[in-house]
Parts: C-alpha cells; sequence; structure tokens
C-alpha cells in the first residue's frame, strides 16, 4: 500500500518568505497536468508530498502547500490573512477595475443581522485599502503578460506578495501583530526576544495549526523549515523545532537565510548591529547542531559576518542586484526547488532522512549548498564535451556562505535539472569525438554526472539524480537576471552572440548540490572568529530581552564541540 | 539614562513638563477612541484592514491591540489593559478610560503649578480609600443559577445584543454548573473547550455535554456513527515511522533494512493488536462499540486493522483533549498498551462524524458525569465566529470571579458615584494640597457613569447632578438606568460587576497614572519597554 510521505514546509521571518514565494512559484510552474505532453511521468516529482487538497466553502477543489509561515506585521500588503480562496475577507476596493460591490457594506449589514451589536449597529473603522502590485491586478483579471510586459518587479516590489504566483490555505500565514515590518529596522532583533515571544504567546495557536497539518499526513516524514537567522525570527524557528522534535521527531531539513543586507537593529550603531547578527547565529547553531537533521546555511553574499561591502557571489551567466530582495531570493528559492527534487521524485524512494543522513554524516549536520543557474552549457553543445570542456573550471557556485567545501573528500548529494536526453550525446553515427570519452558509455544525464564527479573530485562520494522539468524563468521569476548571451531556453550562445532583443529567457537547465566536507568547519571558524569582539554587556537589546551570559557561553561551547565533527580524522 | 542626567536642570525640566503633556494628551487620545465602547449601548466596531480581514470587536483591550500602538505613554497604558484583561477577564475599556480622566483631572492642577509629587500622593490616599468604600458596598452573594445567570448576562450584555447575550448566558452558565458538580469552588476553564464551526448558513451556540474534536476517522470503512461506546484514549504511536528516524544509519545492507523495517511493523502490529484484543473482550457479544482517539499518530495499515474491527479511530487529538476526555467521558489516557485493561476505558453513549466542506468534526457525546464540556460556536465566517467567543470567554470569566469572590458589585455607575460621595467628603479630612489629587482622583471616578449617560444619549452632568443627590439620600446604592435616563437601584435590576474587576481596576489605574505623571520615572520605564 503505498501511500504519499508528506513534507511540511515552514518559514520563518520576511527573506524566508521572499524565498519561500519563489519556491512555490517555481513548484507551480513546473505542475504537469494529466496528459500534459510526452514526459516520462516517472521523471517527475509528486507534488502530493509538498501539497495538500481542499475543499473550500464554494465546494471547489483546492491544491495548496503544506505551509506555515509566519512574518511581520504589514508583510501581507494586500493580501488577507486567510489568503483568497476560502473567502473571509473582504475584497478590497482599490480602483476602477474593481467590479466588486461594497463588500463592507454588507458585511456590516449581515453582522448587524446577525445580533453581534449591543445596540443592533456597527460601526466601521476601515484602514485605506493597500494597494495591490500591478502583477497581482494583472493575476486577479487574468491579464497578466509574460512576454513582453515589464512589471519592474526588482524596483518596485514591497513584499513578496506582489510577486507571489501560489494561493495559500488559510491555515497558512501567521502575522505578528505587535512587531510591524520596517525597510531600516530589525522589528523583532534577537534570537532571544524571538525564544520568548514563542512561549508567551505564539505557542498554542500555531502548535494546533501544525497538528493540523500533521493530521492529515499518511506518512508524514519530515519537514523544511526556513528561517531568517539574522533576527528574532531565529528565535521562533529553533523553538518550533524544538517542538517538532518534541511532538513528532520526524527528520527536519533546516535552512538559515541571511539577508543580503546589513540590517539595523534598535538601539545599535553598526558595530553593535554586526555583534547582534554574530550572537543571533551562535545562538541559532547551537540549537541546529542539536535539533535539525541537517542544516544548510543560504546566501547569495559571500560572507556574512562584517561584510561591509556586502560583496556577493557571482554565478556565470546570472547578475543580480546585490542587495535585492526580490532578485536574490530567486536564486535562492531556484537552488531549494532543486535539490529538494531528492525527496520528491515520484520513483525514487528516497525519504527525506536518507537525504540528510547521506550528506550529513557522522554529526556533520551543518551542509554547503552549491547551484549554477543556468548550468554553463552551449547551445547546441552536448552535456558529455559541456563536461569534457570544462578542464579544472567548477560547475557550481556555493551559496552557503564562508564556505568552500573543496574539490576532494567531499560527500554530496547533486540535482540536474532541465537537460532533455537528447542532449546527453550524439547517436554513434554521428558521434565522432564523442565516442572516445569514457563517458561515451553513460546511458543517463546522472550517470555521466556521476562519473564527471568520480573523475573530478578526489576521493569523494557523489550521488546524482536527474529530471527533465527545467527551473521556469518566466514571470514572477526575474527574468532579468540572465544575461544578454544566454538564449530563450538557458543555454550560453556562442562567442559574441546574443539572444534576440525584446524576447526573455524562458526556461533554464540548472545543477544544485548539497556538500558535506571537512572544510566547512572553516565556516564555523569565521563565526567563532567574529565572537572575540562580542561583548553581550553592550548589546542592549540582548541584556533587555534576558540573554544571560551563561546560556551564551555554553552555546559557544557547544559551537566548539559542534566544530570538532569536521576536524579531518573524523570522516574520508 | 546617564545622557538625560546630564542636561542642565533647566533643560531637564522643560524636557519633564514637554513628556509630561505628551503622556496626558496621549491618554486623552486612547480615551477619545474608547468612549463610544463603554456598557451595554456602547458601539461594537468593525475594523477592516488594507488587505481586506475583517475584525469585530467592543473590547477595549482588541481595539487597543488592533491600533498598534507606537507611543510608549499609549503602549503603557495598552500594556495595563492587558494585565486587566489577563488576570480578571474585564474592565479593560474602563480602564482606559480611567488612567486617561485621572491624567486630565490632575492636568487641571498641575496647570497651576502643582508638583506632580502631591498629585500622585492624592491618589494614592484616594485609592486607598475608594477600596475601603468598594469592600463596604460589596455584596455579598450565595452562588446558585439565578445569582451566576445575573452577572454573566450583565457581562455578555455588554458585549453582543440583548437576544443572543441571553441565550449565550444560558449556555456559559450550565457549561460552569454541569463541570463544577455543586462544589463551590472555581472550575478550570480549560476544561470548557471552545469549537468552532464555519457553516454558511448556521448561526447558533450551544452546549455540548461532551466533547466535540476538530478531525475524523481518516479510514473510508470506519464507522461514522457509534452508540454506546467504549472510549480509548491513548498517548501511543501506531506508526513506524518513528522507528526510522531512530534507526539513523545503523543497517549495512538492504536486507538488513527489510528485516529492521518488517520487525518494526511487527511491532506496531502488536500494538494494534492490543487494542483490539480489549475491544473483542468487551465488545462481542454485547451491543456495545469501540473508538480509540490517539494523541499520537495512526498510519494507513494501523487504520486499516482497526476498521476492520469496526473500530472508530483517531489521530494526532490536541494534547489537552487528553484531559478533557478523560474528565468528560472517565478512563484514563494511556501512555502504553502494556497492560490494558476494561477500568482504563471511559464511555459515551453516542460518538459521531459530521463532515463541513473539508473539516471535519467528531462529537462524543451522552457522558454520564462529564467534568469536561464543549461550548460548540456555529457561525457563517470566521469574524462572527471570533466575536461570540470573545463573548463567550468574558461570560465564563465573570462567572469564575463570581463563585471566587462570592461576592458581587453593583453595577451601572452606582460604585463610581458612591465612591464619588465618599471622596469628597474624605477630602476635607485631609490636610495640606494632596486633597487636590483626592479631589481629582474622585472626579476622575465619574467618568464611567458619564460615559454610559453620554453613550444612551443623555445629558452628562444632568445625569451626574442626579445620581450623587439620589445617592446622597439612599443607603443603597444607585445607578443610571439606561432605558430611561433615571436612577436604579441595580440590585433591583440585577446588574451586577465582578468585585475583583472593580479592584483591579482602581489599583492599577491609579500606579499607572501615577506614573505617567511622574514622567522622568515613565521614560526610565519607556526605554525599558523598547524590548526588539
Ligand atoms: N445594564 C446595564 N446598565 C447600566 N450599566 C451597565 C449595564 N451593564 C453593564 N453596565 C456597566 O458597563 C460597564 C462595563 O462596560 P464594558 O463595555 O463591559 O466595559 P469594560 O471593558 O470596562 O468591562 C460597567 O461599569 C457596568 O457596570
Ligand atoms: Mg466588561
Amino acid at each position: 500500500m503505498a501511500h504519499t510521505r508528506e513534507i511540511l514546509t515552514f518559514q520563518f521571518g520576511t527573506y524566508a518568505n521572499y524565498v519561500g514565494a519563489h519556491f512555490w512559484n517555481q513548484q507551480e510552474a513546473n505542475f504537469v497536468y494529466d496528459g500534459q505532453g510526452e514526459v516520462d511521468e516517472q521523471g517527475l516529482p509528486n507534488n502530493d508530498i509538498l501539497y495538500r487538497e481542499g475543499q473550500n466553502d464554494q465546494n471547489q477543489s483546492t491544491y495548496t502547500p503544506r505551509l506555515l509561515s509566519v512574518d511581520l506585521a504589514g508583510t501581507l500588503a494586500h493580501l488577507p490573512l486567510a489568503g483568497e480562496l476560502y473567502g473571509d475577507f473582504i475584497q478590497r476596493k482599490r480602483d476602477e477595475l474593481d467590479a466588486s460591490g461594497d463588500g463592507v457594506e454588507s458585511t456590516k449589514k449581515a453582522l448587524e443581522a446577525n445580533q453581534l451589536s449591543t445596540s443592533g449597529k456597527v460601526e466601521v473603522r476601515e484602514e485605506p485599502p493597500t494597494p495591490m502590485s500591478e502583477y497581482q491586478r494583472d493575476l486577479l483579471m487574468g491579464a497578466v503578460n509574460t512576454l513582453d510586459r515589464d512589471y519592474k518587479l526588482a524596483e518596485t516590489c514591497r513584499t513578496w506578495a506582489d510577486f507571489l504566483y501560489a494561493r495559500y490555505h488559510p491555515r497558512t500565514l501567521n502575522v505578528l501583530h505587535q512587531y510591524t515590518s520596517n525597510p531600516d529596522l530589525q522589528a523583532l532583533g534577537t534570537h532571544t526576544a524571538g525564544a520568548e515571544l514563542w512561549s508567551s504567546s505564539f505557542e498554542e495557536d500555531f502548535c494546533d495549526r501544525i497538528r493540523l497539518y500533521v493530521e492529515e499526513c499518511d506518512g508524514l516524514q519530515g519537514f523544511q523549515l526556513l528561517f531568517d537567522i539574522d533576527d528574532g525570527f531565529s528565535g521562533l524557528a529553533t523553538k518550533c523545532l524544538e517542538h517538532l522534535n518534541d511532538e513528532y521527531s520526524r527528520a527536519s531539513f533546516v535552512v538559515p537565510l541571511h539577508y543580503p543586507r546589513n540590517l539595523s537593529y534598535a538601539q545599535a550603531d553598526t558595530r553593535t548591529s554586526h555583534n547582534i547578527r554574530v550572537v543571533n547565529a551562535v545562538l541559532s547553531y547551537n540549537h541546529l547542531s542539536d535539533y535539525a537533521t541537517m542544516f544548510t546555511p543560504l546566501s547569495t553574499l559571500e560572507s556574512i559576518w562584517r561584510n561591509n561591502t556586502l560583496k556577493s557571489r557571482h554565478m556565470p551567466g546570472l547578475h543580480w542586484q546585490a542587495d535585492n530582495l526580490y532578485q536574490t531570493s530567486a536564486v535562492l528559492g531556484s537552488y531549494l526547488d532543486t535539490i529538494s527534487l531528492s525527496y520528491r521524485m515520484r520513483q525514487t524512494p528516497e525519504t527525506l532522512l536518507r537525504f540528510c543522513d547521506r550528506v550529513g554524516v557522522a554529526g556533520r549536520k551543518l551542509t554547503a549548498a552549491a547551484f549554477a543557474l543556468p548550468l554553463d552549457m552551449l547551445d547546441k553543445q552536448d552535456l558529455i564535451e559541456c563536461l569534457d570542456q570544462r578542464g579544472g573550471k567548477p560547475l557550481l557556485t556555493q551559496i552557503t556562505p564562508q564556505c568552500e567545501p573543496g574539490t576532494a573528500h567531499v560527500v554530496q548529494s547533486v540535482v540536474a535539472r532541465g537537460i532533455p536526453v537528447s542532449r546527453l550525446k550524439r547517436p554513434p553515427e554521428q558521434a565522432g569525438e564523442q565516442l572516445r570519452m569514457a563517458a561515451y558509455n553513460c546511458g543517463s544525464i546522472s550517470q555521466m554526472l556521476q562519473l564527471y564527479y568520480q573523475c573530478a573530485y578526489h576521493n569523494s562520494l557523489s550521488n546524482v539524480i536527474s529530471t527533465v522539468l527545467p527551473i521556469k524563468t518566466q514571470l514572477p521569476f526575474p527574468y532579468e537576471l540572465f544575461d544578454k548571451n544566454v538564449n530563450i531556453d538557458g543555454y550560453k550562445l556562442p562567442g559574441e552572440a546574443q539572444r534576440d532583443a525584446g524576447t526573455r529567457v524562458a526556461s533554464a537547465p540548472a545543477l544544485g548540490a548539497l556538500q558535506s566536507s571537512s572544510r566547512l568547519g572553516e565556516h564555523i571558524d569565521a563565526l567563532h572568529a567574529q565572537t572575540h569582539r562580542v561583548q553581550l554587556a553592550k548589546l542592549q537589546s540582548y541584556s533587555q530581552a534576558g540573554l544571560e551570559r551563561e546560556e551564551y557561553e555554553t552555546a559557544l561551547e557547544h559551537l566548539l564541540e559542534f566544530r570538532d565533527n569536521y576536524s579531518d580524522s573524523q570522516y574520508l | 539614562m546617564a545622557s538625560i542626567s546630564l542636561l542642565n536642570p533647566k533643560a531637564e525640566f522643560a524636557r519633564a513638563a514637554q513628556a509630561l503633556s505628551i503622556n496626558i494628551s496621549a491618554a486623552k487620545g486612547l480615551q477619545d477612541v474608547m468612549r463610544t465602547n463603554l456598557g451595554p449601548k456602547g458601539t461594537v466596531k468593525m475594523l477592516v484592514s488594507g488587505g481586506g480581514d475583517i475584525k469585530i470587536t467592543k473590547d477595549g483591550n482588541v481595539l487597543l491591540h488592533e491600533m498598534q500602538i507606537q507611543h510608549p505613554t499609549a503602549s503603557m497604558i495598552a500594556r495595563a489593559s492587558t494585565a486587566q484583561d489577563d488576570s480578571t477577564g474585564d474592565g479593560t475599556t474602563s480602564t482606559v478610560m480611567l488612567i486617561g480622566e485621572l491624567l486630565k483631572q490632575a492636568d487641571l492642577y498641575l496647570c497651576e503649578g502643582l508638583h506632580p509629587r502631591i498629585m500622585t500622593e492624592g491618589f494614592e490616599k484616594a485609592r486607598d480609600k475608594a477600596l475601603e468604600v468598594l469592600e463596604a458596598v460589596k455584596v455579598p452573594v450565595e452562588i446558585n443559577k439565578k445569582t451566576l445567570t445575573e452577572v454573566a448576562n450583565t457581562s455578555l450584555k455588554t458585549k453582543v445584543h440583548p437576544a443572543l447575550a441571553n441565550l449565550l448566558t444560558s449556555v456559559c452558565v450550565d457549561a460552569v454548573m454541569t463541570i463544577s458538580n455543586e462544589k463551590q469552588l472555581p472550575v478550570d476553564l480549560h476544561m470548557v473547550e471552545l469549537m468552532e464551526m464555519q457553516h454558511k448558513t448556521d448561526t447558533d451556540t450551544q452546549l455540548v455535554r461532551g466533547l466535540v474534536m476538530d478531525h475524523g476517522a481518516r479510514h473510508p470503512d470506519m464507522p461514522k456513527r457509534l452508540e454506546k461506546a467504549y472510549i480509548l484514549t491513548a498517548n501511543v504511536s501506531l506508526e513506524y515511522e518513528k522507528a526510522e528516524v531512530n534507526s539513523g544509519f545503523f543497517y549495512k545492507t538492504a536486507v538488513e533494512r527489510e528485516a529492521f523495517v518488517r520487525a518494526e511493523r511487527e511491532f506496531i502490529d502488536q500494538r494494534v493488536k492490543k487494542v483490539i484484543e480489549l475491544k473483542r473482550q468487551v465488545c462481542d457479544g454485547t451491543d456495545k462499540t469501540f473508538v480509540l482517539i490517539n494523541q499520537k499518530g495512526i498510519d494507513p495499515m494501523s487504520l486499516d486493522a482497526l476498521a476492520k474491527e469496526g473500530i472508530l479511530a483517531l489521530r494526532r487529538a490536541k494534547r489537552r483533549n487528553m484531559e478533557r476526555l478523560a474528565l468528560a467521558c472517565g478512563g484514563t489516557a494511556m501512555n502504553s498498551f502494556d497492560d490494558l485493561q476494561e477500568e482504563h476505558l471511559g464511555y459515551a453513549g453516542v460518538v459521531y462524524e459530521h463532515v463541513l466542506g473539508e473539516n471535519k468534526y467528531t462529537f462524543v457525546e451522552d457522558c454520564k458525569n462529564p467534568m469536561s464540556v464543549t461550548i460548540l460556536i456555529k457561525g457563517p465566517n470566521k469574524h462572527t465566529i471570533t466575536q461570540i467567543k470573545d463573548a463567550i470567554r468574558d461570560g465564563l470569566r465573570a462567572i469564575n470571579n463570581t463563585i471566587a469572590d462570592k461576592a458581587l458589585v453593583p453595577g451601572a455607575g452606582a460604585f463610581e458615584i458612591r465612591a464619588y460621595n465618599e471622596l469628597t467628603k474624605y477630602k476635607d479630612t485631609i490636610k495640606g494640597k494632596a486633597r487636590l489629587g483626592v479631589q481629582a482622583f474622585a472626579d476622575a471616578l465619574l467618568v464611567v457613569p458619564k460615559t454610559l449617560a453620554i453613550n444612551s444619549g443623555y445629558d452628562a452632568q444632568e445625569t451626574i447632578v442626579k445620581l450623587t443627590e439620589e445617592d446622597r439620600l439612599n443607603p443603597e446604592l444607585v445607578g443610571l438606568d439606561l432605558s430611561t435616563g433615571e436612577p436604579m437601584k441595580p440590585v433591583d435590576m440585577g446588574v451586577y460587576d465582578n468585585y475583583i474587576v472593580k479592584k483591579q481596576i482602581l489599583n492599577s489605574c491609579s500606579i499607572i497614572a501615577s506614573n505617567l505623571l511622574l514622567v522622568d520615572e515613565v521614560m526610565r520605564a519607556g526605554m525599558t519597554s523598547l524590548k526588539g
């Protein structure tokens, strides 16, 4: 009896919700409906792992992510808290385009008729409607033009709700009413304040929502948990993780996310702000090394702590504004969509737990991410040539900050996507040179990559899977990220050639990897080095939130013990 | 703080004066927002957010929090109101009104040069006196249906329409009486579950003498309705998933792994068998049936086995429902099936499932002597349900407070009028300028009857004159009849407030108002309150 092996996803914090929005948009862009195309069913993901079927109050079927999201007040923009699928909100009249009648008036009448008012009368207090992004408005009207309309999302996007294509279940969204989002200041700044918030008012309702999701599951395998590690959401998230372990004891793949900006904190100058980030990370890692099955910090920045110049990573074929939330989160969201295919495919029996255990071996729960979008492959080139001609040039760019796993003694899971089998190699009669390469014997994309890594990486373990589904890069994805020499299918044009002006990249092949090696210890060293400059007593917001010196020092010690898992003698 | 004390004294004084006026205007501002909320004639507000979310409330505390106050003075008042709500469940609007009024009254004297310190001294004296008055006028009550109904009804009529208030009153009173079981002690309100059910056409609230759960069976062949049911409540995993996590990486070959999985499956199957054995033992040959309610998971294979036996099984029950179930149906919540006995089982006359859209509900009813009950709230949408739920919470708290206090205080402004008269007399016995503080306190108390009058469309001054006069002539307390604008005896009309609520208001308002007057302390409080 095969039943779905469900996974529940969490998004704690604003950037986590940006990344999540791209993740779910990507999922839905890649939905393949029955009888659509000739794709081999087995090569597709099983969407039921991350999605649930439901029915709204109009008896319409719904298909929504198994997702719990938490963010600050003000981040939902036009979105009602209960989402848009199940009613329970008033469609605000934003401009002449809204044909809907006056929902406020009719709601008021209904309330009065239902005896909800002492006097029989209800007094209305309306906030002005939050403007809808142009993209959302067109989406509502069924008029989105992905081919040549420019919504300028990178410049105009105020929050992830502005570009969210996916629709959420009423259970999904949670807002911290006491903390209003402020682009210049962390509203909920410290790990300790977040942890405190969890226990004081948040836990009860939230845990009930978790329970309702889990009750629906026949074979829950675990959790994906994304959270902002630079602010108080880290405390909320680690508390949640603790609860998940106590109550459900399932695998958890945790993704701490770093803002691509240096945010400031209440009562803190630049230096103090840096220190708060450092302490947030120390306290988070302390918990994650205990409670997470595996955790993989992500950022488009090269380094996090005291990175005053905000130096960004660079991916061949792609360019982004280093501090743009919408663009950078698209890169990270695509990565997660890619790597999570490891445990979402229809045919692979790989569970989330196996996925975590495979790379996070021997207590090395901290793992690193690497990504190539697009996969650096020439138009008309076959994979076999692409790999053959690379020489020592790495295929992937690291997107875990302060971390270079190297090319020796690496354990990794690799997902290749969007490379059609026809691009593997030429048939024998046309193969020519290819016939002489050892890789010519490989019958599949994954086999060939497996072989490539065997040769390119010394003494390493790689597990490669592949799917035909590319990354879909049409709106609301920031299609503008691609260099001019990338063609509409995401392949590089030879020489100086450029894709036609006015055309946009619609999809792209990609390669994602999750890696571990003893060199990841350097990431922890980098963090630890920063702690020398932290004077806890000087961090007002931390002392006010009630962090005890002892707790912090225990966390630091714990961090060093955790570091030991990466000393060379331990593995490979 | 260092930076402030380094300022020259003149500047500091200017700063303090400025801060004081900011405090006073902030408090007045809040008072203006809250004013129309007070009392049974106060208006209910429908708040519509920029995204179209709806919230209905008449509760001062809820409103304060929806307003997302950033001003430190205002948030201090908001915290007082929250504290009031947490500790007593009522009196939040009065709290905000009274703090605002205390500052307003004080301002009149401070403008003329009175030092805030002296004002707060007077406040302290006045508060102690007012508490004495409160002690003197409280009415000791017997805990019976009539008393509880009166107090719950007064409270609920300040929340919803009278017709709905009457219905909710009897639901609340019945709920508490059912589980209090003749004991004259406050009940654990956690044992009254509030369950909501969104239903397009139905608005109704009812008491279920048992439990309603927000989930149902997850197997198509399980019975939808059972009578004379044994109830087994448990916290035992019936899925083999957990084992996989613990086993980690240890098996070396696929065969080994298979064997391990089979062993684990066997282990879970044994547990299911234990349940089935007990079911057979107690049900076979009788007309009894069997229900399993588990806090842990139940996987499809286990569900299948249970369904074949005609057992209704629920998984992932709320932790708190384990306790409630034991109290509603009897029996013991089991943490293991090793020694499963008939005596561990609870009993319910009927258990049935109700499906609404994608939601399922399971009713466990007809319990012999339920020590835990459920109030089921049906409404067409979330905001309606939430408003009713809030009202019910207030009603339950009012009842429980009464049982704890064994006393009530005549409402409709009666206590405030009496306290005003007494304080005015008392003032003359005070030496020095502190008496001005006592007078300010007395005047401030009148904000309650004044506002009640205004909200019903009567003239505030005229009302106060009538009431204070009538009060002087009568040993019994007089309050305002909102339907006539004339004095009346709240005791005759059954208009009562909770003693603890009034007491708490007097205490917290005088403290907060004093803190706000002594701004320099407020600044400090304001600083430390900027958590984040
Ligand atoms: N039937 C009534 N007639 C006159 N006054 C009433 C009546 N019912 C309640 N009140 C008064 O209304 C006030 C409580 O109003 P309410 O809206 O509940 O505000 P709060 O949040 O302060 O409890 C109390 O002073 C109470 O005595
Ligand atoms: Mg009240």
